[in-house]
């Protein structure tokens, strides 16, 4: 009897503990999960930025962040934007809700929960086009703004901040073009280690790296997919170099880690190109692995998004409501320049 | 007596014969052939440094796996092992990140998960929660542990000091075989000896094959128990240290999903997920399976929405092969589960 | 306290009149039950103590106690003259005493020298000595006479051979008390004369046996004195000489049992049944009879003989290479159980726990199993009234004994158990009901009750086959007896005719190759 009075309390503790950990935004977690009785108003206390700020409920207007996972350093970035803007702008209560790993139902799960958690407005990163339209347009019924950061869905918003990816990944093509000439590489096959087939921001890459080669003499292998695992798209990545390929690209930041490492292994002789930074990745320029990586504006993204938000809740209107807000080309050149 | 005990040892039928040879012996020519078929296809698989890079990418899958067979052989299961995976790359990395030295970040590491393996055994063998849920919940806990260790980031990069480190369990080459084969071919051979020489491992089988009777023959059966957890934790937290040396960061996701290709690796090798029977060797050849699917499929151009499907087809045919050709088998002289050396 | 058994018996035999076992005012309670009030119980070195009670007298508690399984709530248990609080099952296998179970408690998938020895596994600086192992063992099994090879998987071998390893294990243990719990129900004659032999052997070492057994027929070849229980207390114990079978049973129950066998007298009707040249396997071969109405038909024979195999031809689980199954003069084709039970056979199996029960359900819905398609309506939902109606007559017309149709089939007695078994059966208006060893493990009392429900049947004019390896049991209560001997009928016989000699005459015709004449 004792016995499974302790395994229940155990059980609902474990249970209490996973819950917190799903929820919620990083500088929060570490308070949740040491009590089990964290609930989502300690986070949402605790994200305000504001300080001894009170809650007026008339004025403040309630603007949650609902991105693709809780855990890559991009969307933390997108975060920290939207932190500083609502910071700055003193009357929004800000939320970063987001599922634990890409997947859709997940996704639709958080929108339902911002609408019932009283937002007034949701910036959604959407997993697919089409999956969270459903839930979506439900938020709209209830007269939620939405605003989408880094990938849209198929429904309307008011507005939209995210890199035109097709564009970035072309870019990111030409660049690999370009080293491969002057490394004198003529023809030879080319790897792509993307995410998964479902993500469509990390597709519009692909396309786009596919469009600058274009008519080039180099061959583009089968796609194999790490879902943005650095340890599987490294794999994936030294199969490649197995095979003979001149130059891989790596579609998001785990892939990109994945393909410098797996480069570096091999000693080089091979053009490494990703996407996204952290602080592997830029080391992994530094150290000649790979010639250069895109570099988002994610937190561009969350502090325009905000603001946008945080504007057309006051009553105005935008002047620009597709922005793109673009990609910079780090390499070993201006590396160092960076934080 | 004697002569008939030289006699029989020597064919090759009796070889087969004794309980998990067989299986084994089925599987090894379905991994031989699989193997043929990927050459084929494409020259670069067999590669010498293909072969290379293929021992790296089943030694992991070895080492859950032989981490789970211990588990399953008492008649139990572990989920955990991927999110332990996931929070000894978390731990290890951060650890040093901040500047402690690698190897007493290892220790600290493998402490952890060993910990954790004690705490599975202790709620399915104490509190007596059945091994499914309990280790589903630790297998939450872990992964919020891996997620808040470094404040729900992903750890940087864990720096020139950690060179050592990453040669020990990933990039380093002995006698021109990668570290982490030989990590797993010194895990394999600690670990089935230990199960097929020791007290521990005759227990171990047991406890899976009739725990009442074990019990009542004087077997300790909560710490047999404990102890097959145990090494399953250890397992999971080697493999977590081989991915942060792998990738030289801490990612909060790793080793997602590692306890079920555990659990593929000891089944196509012949454990039982009822308990009391597989051998060690088995996993070995169910580990390579399962690696030479993932690498060859890259290399034979298999686009990837038949990837899965092949897979499944292939992991099931491994283990009906078995079941069909032993029903046809007499059982005349079948010797022991624990009984061969692995 | 660990007692080194050498240090009490220094290398010498002890006397027959020193106690090794000093039981005294043992009670013992489980939520709900009594199970031992103010038992006592004492075993001498050298001898052979049968402990005989109907099932539920606390025999099974009372043992269990003394190997350290159970804990005693109150009383004084002396073991080798010293005074034991807590036995653990570790310790009182180092104190010599073993256990054998009836229900077999072996590790299925490890060898017969793994089984024998677990637990006490013998380290050669922490490697297992697996040849020691299997040698000691085998020199153990050869001093039983057992064709069983020590690295034999348990798993594979028969329920008998692995009784022999139960004992084999206990032997190997050094076991200077030994508890037997019903150790011949699975074994053949010759087996049971071997381990008598074995037996008396260990009584000539000075080891105690205590012998739990309801086929108390054999006791007078083998005990040398007898305790008695009934409802959880002490009620006697007395020399084997100074007593009879009557006095026994009737202190085992509590009042006389006027016939142990009562047998009925019926007109013989016309024929149910007629299995033609029936061959299924080794150890079904040829197979021929008629079953009247009104008799009862007992198939005798040894272990091995093939009798269970028939009736699981007949039944339909296993498949038949040829043959004829002609019911109420119509020939049916029985592929699978369904096919049997639809035609209206139907078969009380040998394991009942096994293949009879789902000891997990609840009586009601065991009763219900094979009826669900009288039981369903048109949807196929289970009607609730008509499925209790069915259950409240089974529990009523077959007396079982339980406090309502919602326990777990697992918790009622054996014979209890059975009579569910049948049960379920006689719901369906079978023609013909098959019982293959039903009154194994049952006592005195249940297994008369199973007798008569036997004789119903006959009167009802529902054939009876009635398989044992009791021979006082066939002779007493079938009309008449067919001997089964390897698979082929040997001879049949009136119950009148019959005499023990001439049944197991034929039950050992074994046709006349060499090689089958070793083992029955």
């Amino acid at each position: 009897m004792k016995m499974k009075a302790i395994s229940v309390v155990l059980g609902m503790a474990m249970l209490a503990a996973a819950i917190s950990g799903c929820s919620g935004s990083p500088s929060t977690t570490t308070a949740a999960t040491t009590t089990a009785a964290a609930t989502t108003k300690a986070t949402a206390a605790a994200t305000t930025a504001a300080a001894g700020e009170s809650t007026a409920a008339a004025a403040n207007k309630k603007i949650i962040l609902i991105t693709m996972d809780s855990t890559d350093q991009h969307w933390v970035n997108v975060d920290k934007g939207c932190q500083e803007e609502a910071a700055a702008l003193g009357n929004i209560t800000y939320k970063w809700m987001a599922p634990d790993k890409k997947d859709d139902a997940q996704q639709i799960e958080r929108i339902n929960n911002a609408i019932a958690d009283g937002a007034d407005a949701i910036l959604i990163a959407a997993n697919g086009p089409d999956a969270i339209t459903g839930a979506l347009e439900e938020a709209k019924a209830a007269g939620i703004v939405i605003v989408y950061v880094d990938s849209p869905a198929n429904t309307e918003a008011v507005a939209t901040f995210s890199t035109d990816n097709k564009a970035a990944g072309k870019t990111a093509g030409e660049q690999m073009l370009a080293a491969l000439a002057t490394a004198g590489v003529t023809k030879g096959s080319i790897g792509i280690v993307n995410i998964n087939t479902a993500t469509d921001s990390t597709n519009k890459r692909e396309a786009g790296f596919r469009e600058a080669f274009d008519g080039s003499a180099f061959t583009i292998l089968e796609t194999q997919y790490g879902e943005g695992d650095a340890v599987k798209s490294q794999d994936i990545a030294d199969n490649f170099i197995t095979d003979g390929v001149v130059g891989i690209f790596g579609c998001n930041e785990g892939a990109t880690v994945g393909v410098g490492n797996a480069i570096k292994g091999a000693g080089g002789g091979i053009v490494g190109v990703g996407f996204d930074r952290s602080d592997a990745i830029l080391s992994l320029i530094k150290d000649g692995s790979l010639v250069c990586t895109m570099v988002q504006n994610p937190s561009v993204m969350g502090s325009e998004g905000l603001k946008a938000a945080a504007a057309v809740l006051a009553g105005e209107t935008l002047t620009e409501t597709v922005v793109d807000t673009g990609v910079s080309i780090v390499n070993a050149a201006n590396v160092d320049s960076l934080a | 007596m004697e002569r008939n005990e030289t006699r029989e040892k020597h064919t090759i039928r009796n070889i087969l014969a004794i309980r998990g040879v067989g299986q084994i012996a089925t599987i090894t020519i379905g991994l031989l052939v699989l193997c043929l078929v990927f050459a084929i296809l494409n020259h670069s698989f067999y590669s010498g440094r293909n072969v290379g890079n293929l021992l790296r990418q089943i030694a992991p899958i070895l080492i859950i796996g032989i981490g789970q067979a211990y588990v399953l052989i008492t008649g139990n299961i572990d989920l955990s092992i991927g999110s332990v995976v996931g929070m000894s790359c978390m731990i290890s990395a951060t650890l040093m990140t901040k500047g402690w030295n690698p190897w007493l970040s290892v220790i600290a590491t493998l402490i952890i998960c060993i910990g954790t393996g004690i705490g599975n055994g202790l709620l399915v063998a104490t509190c007596k929660l059945p091994p499914f849920i309990a280790t589903l919940g630790t297998m939450t806990v872990a992964r919020g542990v891996a997620q808040i260790v470094n404040n729900n980031y992903n750890t940087d990069a864990i720096g020139e000091g950690a060179e050592g480190f990453r040669s020990f369990f990933y990039y380093g080459k002995m006698l021109g075989i990668f570290n982490t084969v030989w990590i797993a071919v010194v895990l394999f051979l600690i670990f089935n000896f230990l199960l097929s020489k020791t007290r521990t491992g005759r227990h171990i089988y047991a406890v899976g094959s009739n725990i009442d009777a074990a019990r009542l023959s004087g077997v300790n059966v909560s710490i047999t128990t404990i102890k097959a957890y145990m090494v399953s934790g250890f397992c999971a937290g080697t493999v977590g240290l081989v991915t942060s040396a792998t990738s030289g960061i801490g990612t909060m996701d790793s080793g997602n999903m590692y306890e079920l290709y555990a659990v593929a690796a000891a089944v196509i090798g012949g454990v039982s997920t009822l308990g009391g029977q597989g051998l060690l060797l088995g996993t070995v050849i169910g580990a390579a399976i399962w690696g030479v699917l993932q690498n060859g499929l890259q290399f034979a151009g298999a686009p990837v929405a038949i990837r899965n499907i092949v897979i499944g087809i292939i992991v099931i045919f491994s283990v009906l092969l078995d079941v069909v050709l032993r029903t046809g088998r007499p059982r005349k002289s079948a010797k022991g589960a624990a009984h061969t050396e692995g | 306290m660990p007692v080194n058994k050498n240090d009490n018996l220094s290398g010498q035999v002890k006397s027959m009149q020193d106690y090794i076992v000093e039981m005294d005012h043992i009670e013992k309670s489980f939520p709900g039950v009594k199970a031992l009030d103010d038992v006592s119980f004492r075993l001498r070195a050298g001898e052979v103590m049968a402990l005989l009670g109907e099932n539920g007298a606390g025999k099974s508690t009372l043992v269990k106690i003394l190997s350290g399984v159970y804990t005693r709530d109150s009383g004084d248990m002396k073991i080798f003259g010293q005074e034991q609080k807590d036995l653990s099952p570790k310790l009182a296998q180092e104190l010599g005493v073993a256990i054998i179970h009836q229900e077999l408690n072996m590790c299925k998938h490890l060898t017969v020298a793994q089984n024998i020895f677990l637990g006490r596994e013998q380290t050669h600086s922490r490697v297992l000595s697996n040849r020691e192992m299997n040698k000691e063992a085998r020199d153990i099994l050869k001093k039983l006479n057992v064709d069983i090879d020590p690295t034999d998987v348990v798993g594979d071998l028969q329920v008998s051979k692995q009784q022999m390893v139960e004992i084999a294990k206990a032997l190997s243990a050094n076991a200077r008390i030994l508890i037997m719990d019903e150790p011949t129900s699975a074994l053949s004659s010759k087996e049971i004369d071997d381990l008598f032999m074995v037996i008396k052997n260990l009584k000539a070492a000075g080891c105690g046996v205590v012998y739990i057994s309801h086929r108390l027929e054999e006791l007078q070849y083998i005990v040398d004195r007898v305790t008695i229980m009934r409802d959880g207390k002490f009620i006697k114990s007395m020399d084997f000489a100074d007593t009879n079978m009557e006095d026994i049973i009737s202190n085992m129950v509590g009042r006389t049992i006027k016939e142990q066998f009562p047998r009925v007298e019926c007109p013989k009707g016309r024929k149910i049944l007629e299995v033609k040249n029936l061959n299924a396997g080794k150890l079904v071969r040829d197979i021929s009879f008629d079953l009247f109405e009104g008799e009862i038909i007992g198939f005798s024979g040894l272990m091995g003989a093939g009798r269970t195999e028939m009736t699981r031809a007949i039944f339909g689980i296993d498949p038949k290479t040829s043959g004829n199954i002609i019911l109420d003069g119509k020939d049916i084709s029985i592929n699978q159980p369904s096919d049997s039970i639809r035609s209206g056979i139907v078969l009380v199996p040998e394991d009942r726990k096994r293949d009879g029960l789902c000891t997990k359900l609840p009586v009601r819905e065991n009763i219900a199993l094979p009826n669900l398609d009288i039981l369903c309506d048109v949807f196929g939902t289970v009607n609730r009234k008509k499925e209790k109606i069915m259950t409240d007559k089974a529990i009523r017309e077959l007396q079982i004994k339980l406090p309502n149709a919602e326990v777990n089939a697992a918790a009622l007695s054996g014979g209890n158990q059975q009579k569910v078994v049948v049960g379920k059966w006689l719901a369906r208006n079978s023609r013909v009901v098959i019982f293959d060893e039903p009154t194994r493990g049952i006592d005195v009392a249940a297994k008369v009750e199973i007798y008569n429900l036997m004789n119903q049947l006959k009167k009802d004019g529902i054939g009876v086959m009635f398989v044992s390896s009791e021979m006082t049991e066939i002779m007493g209560i079938s009309d008449r007896i067919i001997v089964m001997c390897d698979g082929r009928i040997t001879g049949t016989m009136s119950a009148d005719e019959a005499t023990q000699d001439l049944v197991m005459t034929y039950a050992t015709r074994f046709e006349n190759k060499i090689t089958q004449k070793v083992t029955a």
